[in-house]
């Protein structure tokens, strides 16, 4: 295709996105401002809905720092920790679990048990049923 | 002083002392914040006495401050706009931002900004210490905590809660909020929009961090702002993009609102798109109004236009007045304030306060302006608002037919410079497999656990766990106790090491002009050079340089006429101190009291001859000193005998002869060739000649006089603008006392 071809089908797609928008205003034309509101609040609730999704089924190294923060973590042993059990597969328990299930297992104070952890990885070996 | 006292070593701030930075950096590691949460002003519903005002739209006085110049006509007036207002303060050095902060603060700015340093946003995890800053500062515990610390002694000096305010975008952001819900801070942007568009930051890890962060937020009150005005300032032609700010600000308002946030707590950035010489109002308003219907369960943080300000303060200033006319009406629940000199340098001291000035002077002007003015919907503007709407709408729906947000954004839908439907092409497209930490957002296992509050989506809490920190004892935002301090990392860029160089300069006895930083010697020339402009930017240069200015740079240069000259500005250094120890400073006059100074008139009948003299027919300021109306000195007894205009000095020393008056007045404007020190000069002579120098007072007035001609020109008192009539009262008796000419 030459770069003339390309931009005439460009300009083809620019053509129909501006008739369909044209076409939209026309069916919304006879919507009161308080219902043109509600449709532009409908379609942004629309559009987060699947990304509010995504964020509560997953999680981020910079959630898993930030619950150990709230755990009374140094921000220092927040990243070893995190670093550990992301490479251990782990990240997806959660990393504070994580370090409760330290805590508990090896009697160890919360910070204790983090420390642990970002200094000696292997700690993790057999957590949660053998997974590693 | 015990443990957990809110300001230890700190007692309440002084007016005449200057807040001490080290006593704010010292026994942080126990400093807890005074509160938590956003603060609004306290606006009384039925208006406000002040002076002799009502005014309709004003928030409570405050306890100590500064009011604009003219509040001396007006009892001293200084009315607080019902907005928050916000000044952005980061010079790169916090530790002496906080003392612009107390600046800004006492003359009515309650929400403090503080912009981060160049890429922090990319740094994944906290900084901690207080490094030098580029551009901002290095958010951390350390700088907030004292940074917080001075604002509490500040909002307990001016008497008005202040809001502090930092940013909670980049790939640390769930981390930054926890830490700013910690400590206190009260404000934050958030939106992830910005962290893909403007930071590349991936788009997948900015929106799952951003629920977090912004589930954190709302645990402690902090009031959110979006990052949607960027748009406008980033593409060309920024009043063509507003559908598109509509769609940006209702997908992060949908966005917060589902992660946890009350919509009280979320606020639009939102910034006239145009400036002048365009007809901003035609863009601008209907703007305006347009959102405020459509986000009316929002507030709005109304910040003043950036995009098209250079060099020239005086046209920021003016734009920004027109700003803050369009937030008058329409609403702001926060008025931003953007310095005038931002487009030519980092903000300096007082032009954050003459941004707070603008706005404080536009609200007081227009205040109650809706109730006198209304906006005329039915014409064009209701009709441009709602093809605004309409666009926006129709932005939105063709996101939906593109697959959703992220493949439009992958599309490059947006921050193109046309208007929607059109474009231009030149969008921001960003890839989801790509930014800034692509790849590492990470699925919840059905048995994924935080073991702490506020946090957001899946939660398996353990069996017989009722709340999530239960299972440890309390998380920090339950027991701040748990908080770990950490000082600095890098012991070589300290606050404590900037501080030491310039403590001389601080609350020692050495003094250098100031821009940003103590001691910094930035000093600004203002020159009229009368040649073109390639000249008059060197020569402005050579000027400055021989001035002893180090480093001077031209950074304005208006054109008057081609030929003819231009307005030139200069930044330099001053290389040198000066030592107050060898200023001497005017003693300043204590005034006999009022009836002290009526009873000393009565008594000895007290009569004076006064005019003006020479050729000279200006006699308004003699008559303000004469006259009761004005209080002038026959309120406090003495009669007068006025003279007139242009009176010889011959015909002044008869009148006061003949009338046996103890005092002659004389008033001289004019002062071409020094003729108003001759005419005093002259006087002394001619009362001498006459042989009643030793017991009449002489006293002369005028514009371009000063207390200290006196001496020089033999008479017993002169007085220059301002003067007012006790004034002159209290210089005879005290002139009549002094000679033993009457008791007391």
């Amino acid at each position: 295709m030459t770069d003339e071809q390309t931009e005439t089908v460009e300009q083809s797609g620019t053509a129909q996105r501006i008739a369909r928008f044209e076409q939209r205003r026309r069916d919304d034309a006879a919507l009161s401002d308080e219902a043109l509101k509600d449709r532009f609040w409908e379609l942004c609730d629309q559009l987060v809905e699947p990304i509010v999704e995504l964020a509560r089924t997953h999680t981020s190294p910079s959630i898993e720092r930030s619950v150990l923060l709230r755990m009374g973590i140094d921000s220092r042993t927040t990243h070893g920790v995190v670093d550990a059990v992301h490479a251990a597969g782990l990240l997806g328990k959660g990393a504070g679990h994580v370090v409760l299930k330290v805590a508990e297992r090896d009697g160890l104070p919360i910070r204790a048990a983090a420390a642990a952890i970002a200094t000696d990885p292997t700690v993790l070996t057999g957590l949660f049923g053998g997974r590693r | 002083m015990t443990a957990g006292d809110p300001r230890p070593g700190l007692g309440p701030l002084a007016e005449n002392s200057k807040l001490d930075v080290e006593a704010v950096l010292t026994d942080l590691a126990d400093y807890r914040p005074a509160r938590k949460g956003w603060t609004w002003r306290d606006v009384p519903a039925d208006g406000l006495d002040l002076g002799p005002f009502h005014y309709r739209d004003m928030a409570a006085p405050l306890r100590r401050g500064i009011g604009l110049p003219a509040a001396k006509y007006f009892d001293g007036v200084d009315p607080q706009p019902s907005c928050v207002i916000t000044s952005e303060i980061a010079s790169g050095r916090f530790e002496d931002d906080l003392r612009r902060m107390r600046m800004a603060a006492w003359h009515g700015a309650d929400h403090l900004m503080v912009i981060r340093t160049t890429g922090q946003s990319h740094i994944d995890g906290l900084m901690e210490g207080t490094p030098e800053g580029t551009g901002g500062v290095p958010i951390t515990r350390k700088q907030i905590r004292a940074s917080r610390k001075a604002c509490d002694l500040i909002e307990d000096e001016v008497g008005r809660p202040i809001n502090f305010h930092s940013y909670v975008s980049g790939v640390a952001g769930p981390e930054v909020a926890v830490l700013f819900a910690e400590e206190g801070v009260n404000g934050a942007h958030q939106d992830p929009q910005y962290n893909v568009l403007y930071r590349n930051i991936n788009m997948y890890r900015s929106f799952v961090d951003a629920a977090e962060a912004k589930r954190v937020m709302a645990g402690a009150g902090i009031f959110q702002i979006d990052g949607a005005h960027n748009a406008n300032a980033t593409a060309r032609a920024g009043w063509l993009v507003l559908p598109e700010l509509m769609v940006q600000h209702g997908l992060n308002c949908a966005f917060s609102v589902a992660a946890g946030l009350p919509k009280e707590l979320i606020g639009l950035s939102t910034v006239p798109p145009n400036a002048p010489p365009a007809p901003k109002l035609w863009f601008d308003l209907p703007y305006a109004v347009a959102l405020r219907d459509v986000f009316a369960d929002y507030k709005m943080r109304a910040q003043q236009n950036t995009r098209y300000i250079e060099a020239d303060v005086e046209e920021a200033i003016r734009t920004h007045t027109i700003d803050t006319l369009i937030s008058m009406l329409t609403s702001a629940d926060i008025q931003s304030t953007i310095t005038p000199d931002e487009g030519r340098n980092v903000p300096w001291h007082y032009n954050n306060v003459r941004a707070i000035q603008t706005v404080k002077q536009t609200w007081a002007a227009l205040d109650g302006i809706k109730e006198l003015v209304s906006l005329n919907l039915s014409g064009p503007l209701g009709e441009m608002a709602r093809d605004i709407k309409e666009r926006a709408v129709g932005f939105l729906a063709e996101i939906i037919d593109a697959g959703g947000y992220f493949a439009a954004v992958e599309a490059g839908f947006f921050v193109d410079s046309a208007r929607f439907p059109e474009r231009n092409g030149d969008g921001i497209a960003r890839s989801g497999a790509g930014g800034v930490a692509a790849d590492t957002i990470v699925p919840r296992d059905p048995d994924y656990y935080a073991p702490v509050c506020d946090h957001f989506g899946a939660n398996t809490l353990p069996e017989g766990v009722a709340k999530a920190c239960d299972s440890i004892g309390g998380c920090t935002l339950c027991d701040p106790d748990k908080i770990v301090y950490l000082d600095e990392l890098d012991p070589q860029d300290t606050a404590e090491q900037r501080l030491a160089a310039t403590r001389d300069y601080r609350s020692g006895h050495l003094l250098r002009p100031e821009a940003e930083w103590a001691g910094d010697g930035v000093a600004l020339v203002q020159l009229m050079i009368p040649d073109r402009a390639e000249l008059a930017r060197e020569a402005a240069l050579a000027m400055a340089r021989r001035m002893g200015l180090t480093d001077p740079e031209v950074i304005n240069l208006q054109v008057l006429q081609p030929a003819e000259g231009c307005f030139v500005e200069v930044k330099g250094k001053v290389g040198f101190d000066i030592d107050k120890r060898q200023l001497t400073i005017p003693t300043p006059v204590v005034l006999l009291p009022e009836d002290e100074l009526r009873a000393a008139v009565k008594t000895h009948e007290i009569t004076v001859v006064a005019g003006t003299v020479g050729e000279d027919e200006h006699s308004v300021g003699l008559r303000e000193i004469l006259d009761i109306k004005h209080g002038g000195i026959e309120k406090y007894g003495v009669r007068y005998r006025y003279l007139g205009t242009s009176v010889p000095l011959a015909k002044m020393v008869d009148a006061a002869i003949e009338t046996g008056a103890q005092a002659i007045l004389i008033s001289t404007i004019i002062s071409h060739n020094d003729v108003h020190r001759a005419m005093m000069t002259k006087l002394a002579e001619l009362c001498t000649e006459r042989g009643i120098r030793d017991r009449v007072v002489l006293i002369a007035g005028g514009t371009q006089v000063s207390r200290d001609m006196a001496a020089e020109t033999g008479l017993d008192a002169t007085f220059g603008r301002g003067t007012t009539g006790i004034q002159v009262v209290d210089a005879i008796v005290t002139s009549l006392r002094a000679r033993g000419l009457i008791d007391g």
